[in-house]
């Protein structure tokens, strides 16, 4: 018997999912994290959790992982001390960046200061044009002054390399890396043809720049990953799991690891879009939401869409990464009465420490969670009953609200989640709309302890019809990792005319198989189907921005597509994004992308049935409108077997999550086990 | 109408309200057809009531742009009163006539009605990259009247009871340089303003047309006193300040912007009456640019948070004599207003240095610098038009530095990659960087501003360039010392430099000289002395101030 393990580390618990292979059974493990060295979390996790194996083997045949190492240290700012080397004349480009402020009328608020010291970033006299014509060679003098100036800097510990138009033509920076890897054989260099081999020379360079950042810490932490887990189980297949929404080896990540940056969330995403998938549910926005925040993503036909450019704390990425939408909600987001006298909920959040009044951890602000407490909506015994919630503390926090509102502390509570619903509401909507999209054609599908509470509300003011609340919502990003595959992606930019000789770029998508067909060969090893899809970035002449179009998959034959089937599929994703096209206006092929995909086998779980009649285990009063409190059976999760329904009112709770059934709504056991409600 | 609402609902409402001005301003930016609304979201939605007051902007609009939409309903309730009707679009970019600021700005008004009565407007504006006149862009300096600047659009309808008015649109299309996307453009605001109206109605079909006019009318009192109230705090008095604009770039040197702010109770008043005339150069404001500007600083120095609309311009008077340079009267050119907008705010900044001296900040870049590159492409023989603006230094501030190489207060707009020019055009990019000793020592410094050096390829090129705070440094606060102020010229390559003047246009270059713009810094704040050492230190081995620099202030 073999078995797949999915583990994702958060700031608070670390997740574990375990698949058997051969029968389809799944065991779900919970343990607290290990914030000063996470690999130690996982291995002692891995230990507790083969107790739980009913087999006598215990083979565990492959373990992914998503993790928040690379997200943290640049979040706190923990990464190394680096160095920069660029073109003659633009040290300062990363630090000018876009010459925009984050905020207009916040005179205080700044973006944030690079992570590259100006004095670390030194200029090479060098240039590359735009056709990727040498203008002016590096000379041997000029790296040798380098070489002088960088053992000048203090304690360095790491080298990014940026230079104009290395996507073009990368033998610049090449020429640089081999030279300063001899000259400092112990530092690790990362470099933009490398990393993000695009054009756009500030997305490159800070692409570049974070992933230098990351690569010590990041490194560290893989390695003693890899050496922890290789001890005790030295056949296991360890892959880490990307921002794009695939997994890739852990050598890989130690060298990209900006490829790490959302790794989390983005496993949330892969496990919610299957498991709706295993209920026929193509297209759904996810809503997963957490204390201080809720990512909201939308899924179609199955598949998540990639956006290839992200900020994370202010600073840009350019790589593809699942679509993921931060809304500055969540359970803990504090209630305050704003300088117009109104009710506002957030930004700013209890966090987890010290949390939501009810916790009992010295909180005092009235936050989401509280209201929900005091409305009977979430239970007093959260998270397997370890941690107890604590009612008159939550009452305490917001009375002095509801007293100033001269509203009783049921009808501030009630305000509250208004609010912060409308909040999210409203962010959804925005992202629906600038994404193309109607979210009335959609389900919501709630993960995060305490999506289900506030999910039927939301869907209510969307008009969405349908929601999907999965069997484990509180494991999703566990559950997601074990059914991801391996991925990479190739970039090439090549800019050419559609009406032209496309022969060069017929010559670029041939240089990207090989690169895909060597990765196939050595890292992509999966068992299932190969992929290998093609995709060409594309514009009309004159924009500034590319709609990346999936031209089909390429991996037996590499021929391109004719231009009048390439011109119609950018006239479709033109309207379909933009609201029009023009059949005459001149288009022209920007950039070359391959996405290669290996499929790694895992077995679909096997759902253990209750038949039995489920009884709710108790009766709760639950304020539903500001009349008076109703009478709500309380059920187990676990108890609930397929083909039951269920009427509101009703609670449902598990381990994890509450699920919140409000009056005159329904709720279906699917086959999957996975509920399914209706507005 | 007098019904109270809870703080609850209130709050859900105008959440409700602010997410349909969002999804107008992403409707546009989706729609629309140009990079300047597509990438650079040169444009703002909003709604208004029946009385033209500005409800509920867009998360995203543009400052400038506040005081415009209101303008345009303003007008359309003066010259159309008794003949609104269902259906019914507006349009017009008139400063003078039509409550616009600049021509290339084109507004556009839809009206709400329930069952015949008028309950609110939906409008929008768009920065549009052409509408005609003596140059492309529709934005060159050196023009002396607003008929040379563009087509100028008085207040008329594009849609009567929703069926289009075909012979207008041919018209305005045809004054227009690239049509097409003009054409694209304005469609994009139509359909904003279908948009919008069709979510209101939603909005009143669920809550009832009393409900919503009650909330209208909560929003505006409500925010009014939120701003009142910030007023109130700041103590009564009198509080002036005076600054001088270089040049209008044909014959006024020495522009003078003085403002006298006026304190009393909740109540403040701006008196701009000691301001110069209006002049010959564009660079005049209508009024509801300078109100604008105004409210832009006021609600930076006071609230940040504070939501846009109508309540905070009924929280503030402004007195501006008739054909001054803030107020000015037909013909007077305009283009170029965004460069008198960040003076004015730097002006209203200065008298409250004394008042708000944890807010305030040393003087910024004090411009929104431009430059047009034009010519031949020898590669491919097309003619080329390229346009790009430069940020520069933010003053210092109360707690620390002010931000290097930065759009400043009533701009934001992004830069274009180097990647992207020269691939697109035949120029080579040489340097892009912060100018050394450029940000006015202090206890916190002033930003640095930027250097541009550009050298065209093969071919010759014409520069126009339009650059303030070339002479006027940006000061300091509280012994803060000045800025350095900005500068254009030509360097050949034997490294011989010739000057330009902040206002250049007609300058003809080959490879042999590099163009260079250096944006003006900004002024620090507190006396150098009182700087700490460790960022004196930082200052040095920044190597963003030399040695002499630091030996001089510090």
């Amino acid at each position: 018997m073999t078995w797949i393990i999915g583990v994702d580390v958060g700031g608070t618990f670390t997740d574990f999912c375990a698949r058997n292979n051969t029968n389809g059974q799944t065991i779900i493990h919970k343990r607290p994290s290990t914030p000063h060295d996470p690999s130690l979390a996982i291995l002692l996790g891995l230990k507790e959790l083969k107790l739980k194996f009913v087999s006598d083997k215990k083979r565990i045949a492959r373990l992914a992982h998503g993790t928040t190492v690379a997200t943290n240290s640049l979040l706190q700012r923990k990464g190394g001390n680096l160095a920069l080397i660029t073109t003659k004349g633009f040290r300062d480009l990363i630090e000018i960046g876009r010459q925009v402020r984050p905020s207009i009328y916040d005179l205080q608020i700044d973006s944030p200061s690079p992570l590259i010291k100006r004095r670390n970033r030194l200029e090479i006299d060098e240039r590359i044009d735009f056709e990727g014509n040498v203008i002016k060679n590096i000379s041997s003098h000029g790296i040798n002054n380098l070489e002088k100036k960088l053992k000048k800097l203090i304690n360095i510990d790491g080298i990014a390399i940026c230079l104009l138009f290395s996507f073009i033509n990368p033998t610049h920076e090449i020429k640089l890396k081999k030279a300063l890897s001899l000259r400092f054989p112990h530092l690790p260099i990362s470099i933009s043809s490398e990393v993000q081999p695009e054009f756009r020379e500030f997305e490159r360079f800070s692409t570049t720049a974070i992933n230098a950042y990351l690569q010590p810490e990041v490194g560290k932490y893989m390695e003693n990953l890899k050496k922890g887990i290789t001890t005790n189980e030295p056949n296991l297949e360890l892959n880490i799991f990307q921002s794009s929404g695939g997994l890739t080896t852990i050598e890989r990540a130690s060298d990209f690891p900006v490829r790490m940056a959302l790794s989390g969330p983005a496993a949330g995403v892969v496990g919610a879009s299957e498991t709706a998938l295993s209920s026929s549910f193509k297209d759904i926005i996810t809503l997963d939401m957490g204390g201080t925040s809720t990512d909201v993503c939308l899924i179609q036909k199955g598949k998540a869409e990639l956006a290839n450019m992200r900020d994370i704390s202010g600073f840009r990425i350019r790589l593809p990464m699942i679509d993921i939408n931060t809304v500055g909600a969540g359970g803990g987001s504090i209630a305050h009465l704003g300088k117009d006298g109104l009710l506002k909920v957030g930004p700013v959040s209890a966090g987890a420490v010290p949390g939501p009044a009810c916790y009992g951890l010295g909180g005092s602000k009235p936050t989401v969670s509280d209201a929900n407490i005091v409305l009977g909506r979430l239970p007093e015994n959260l998270v397997g009953g370890e941690m107890k919630l604590n009612k008159s503390k939550a009452y305490k926090a917001i009375s002095p609200i509801a007293r100033k509102l001269k509203l009783s502390v049921e009808e501030t509570a009630l305000g509250i989640i208004g609010i912060v619903n409308s909040n999210m509401t409203r962010a959804i909507r925005s992202v629906s709309v600038e994404r193309g999209h109607d979210p009335r054609h959609f389900s919501l599908m709630p993960f995060g302890g305490a999506g289900g509470l506030h999910a039927i509300d939301i869907a209510n003011e969307l008009s969405i019809k349908n929601i999907l609340i999965p069997n484990s919502p509180g494991i999703l990003c566990a559950e997601g990792l074990i059914l991801s595959n391996l991925q990479e992606s190739f970039v090439k930019t090549c800019r050419t005319p559609i009406d032209s000789n496309l022969r060069s770029v017929q010559k670029a998508i041939s240089e990207l198989r090989i690169k895909a067909k060597n990765w196939f060969a050595n890292e992509g090893k999966g068992k299932g189907n190969k992929s290998l899809l093609l995709f060409i970035d594309m514009r009309y002449v004159g924009q500034n921005y590319e709609l990346s179009i999936n031209v089909g998959n390429t991996l037996t034959k590499s021929n391109l597509p004719n231009k009048i089937v390439l011109k119609n599929l950018f006239f479709e994703a033109h309207k379909r994004s933009y609201g029009h096209f023009d059949p005459l206006a001149a288009i022209e092929i920007v950039n070359i992308r391959l996405r290669a995909i290996s499929e790694l086998d895992c077995r679909p779980s096997n759902i253990s049935n209750n038949k039995k009649s489920p009884k709710p285990f108790k009766i709760t009063q639950v304020w539903f409108d500001n009349k008076k409190a109703k009478s709500t059976k309380v059920f187990e999760r676990s108890s609930l077997p397929s083909g039951f329904s269920l009427k509101g009112p009703a609670i449902i709770v598990q381990e994890d999550a509450t699920t919140l059934l409000p009056p005159n709504c329904s709720l279906k056991v699917d086959k999957k086990l996975n509920l399914v409600l209706r507005t | 109408m007098n019904k109270r609402i809870d703080p609850i609902s209130l709050e859900i409402t105008w959440n409700s309200l602010k997410s349909v001005a969002d999804e107008c301003f992403i409707t546009l930016m989706r729609s629309a057809f140009s990079t300047n609304i597509k990438e650079r979201h040169d444009h703002s939605t909003a709604i208004t009531d029946s009385k033209g007051k500005l409800i509920a902007q867009a998360e995203n609009a543009l400052p400038i742009h506040l005081a415009s939409m209101g303008g345009l309903i303003q007008h359309i309730l003066d010259e159309y009163i008794d003949n609104i009707n269902e259906g019914d679009i507006f349009i017009a970019n008139d400063p003078h006539v039509a409550g616009g600021t600049h021509l290339p700005d084109i507004n556009m008004a839809m009206p709400v009605f329930n069952k015949g009565e008028l309950i609110a407007f939906v409008a929008n504006i768009v920065h549009h990259a052409d509408v005609g006149g003596a140059a492309v862009g529709s934005m060159s300096g050196g023009l002396n009247e607003i008929y040379k600047e563009g087509l100028r659009i008085p207040l008329i309808r594009l849609y009567k009871k929703g069926e289009i008015v075909h012979d207008i649109f041919r018209f305005l299309l045809l004054n227009m340089r690239l049509s097409d996307e003009r054409k694209g453009d304005i469609n994009a605001q139509i359909a904003a303003c279908r948009l919008g109206v069709s979510r209101i109605n939603d909005l009143i079909k669920k809550h009832g047309v009393m409900y919503i006019q009650t909330v209208f009318n909560e929003i505006l009192s409500r925010s009014k006193k939120r701003m009142q109230i910030a007023i109130s705090r700041l103590p009564d008095g009198d509080y002036s300040f005076t600054d001088f604009m270089d040049d209008d770039g044909l014959n006024t040197k020495d522009i003078k912007i003085a403002v006298k702010i006026i304190k009393k109770g909740k109540t403040i008043l701006f008196d701009f009456s000691e301001t110069d005339s209006q002049v010959e150069g564009n660079f005049n404001l209508t009024f509801n640019a300078t109100q604008s500007s105004v409210c832009y600083s006021l609600k930076a120095l006071l609230d940040p948070e504070l939501p846009n609309n109508s309540g905070i311009f009924d929280a503030i008077n402004i007195e501006i004599p008739k054909g001054s340079f803030l107020n000015c009267l037909a013909p007077a050119s305009v283009a170029l207003r965004a460069n008198t907008c960040q003076r004015v705010v730097d002006v209203v900044f200065g008298a409250f240095i004394n008042v708000l001296p944890e807010k305030v900040t040393g003087a910024a870049n004090g411009a929104n610098t431009s430059a047009v590159f034009s010519g031949v492409n020898p590669l491919n023989g097309n003619r080329y038009v390229y346009l790009e603006t430069l940020g520069g230094g933010m003053g210092g501030r109360y707690t620390k530095d002010g931000k290097d190489g930065v759009q400043v207060n009533i701009t934001n707009t992004s830069n274009l990659p180097i990647e992207a020019i020269e691939m697109e055009y035949p120029l080579r990019v040489e340097e892009y960087s912060l100018v050394e000793n450029s940000g006015g020592a202090g206890k916190h410094r002033g930003g640095l501003g930027i250097r541009r050096t550009i050298r065209p390829i093969g071919h010759k090129c014409e520069f126009s360039g339009v650059g303030e705070r070339f002479r006027h440094s940006p000061w300091g606060v509280f012994g803060g010392k000045p800025g350095k102020p900005g500068k254009f010229y030509l360097k050949d390559k034997k490294g011989k430099i010739t000057n330009l003047s902040s206002k250049s246009s007609g300058i003809y270059t080959t490879e042999n000289h590099a163009i260079i713009m250096e944006t003006p810094g900004a002024g620090g704040y507190g006396k150098p002395k009182d700087r700490k050492k460790e960022d004196v230190l930082e200052d040095k081995n920044s190597e963003k101030f030399s040695q002499n620099y630091i030996k001089k202030y510090y």
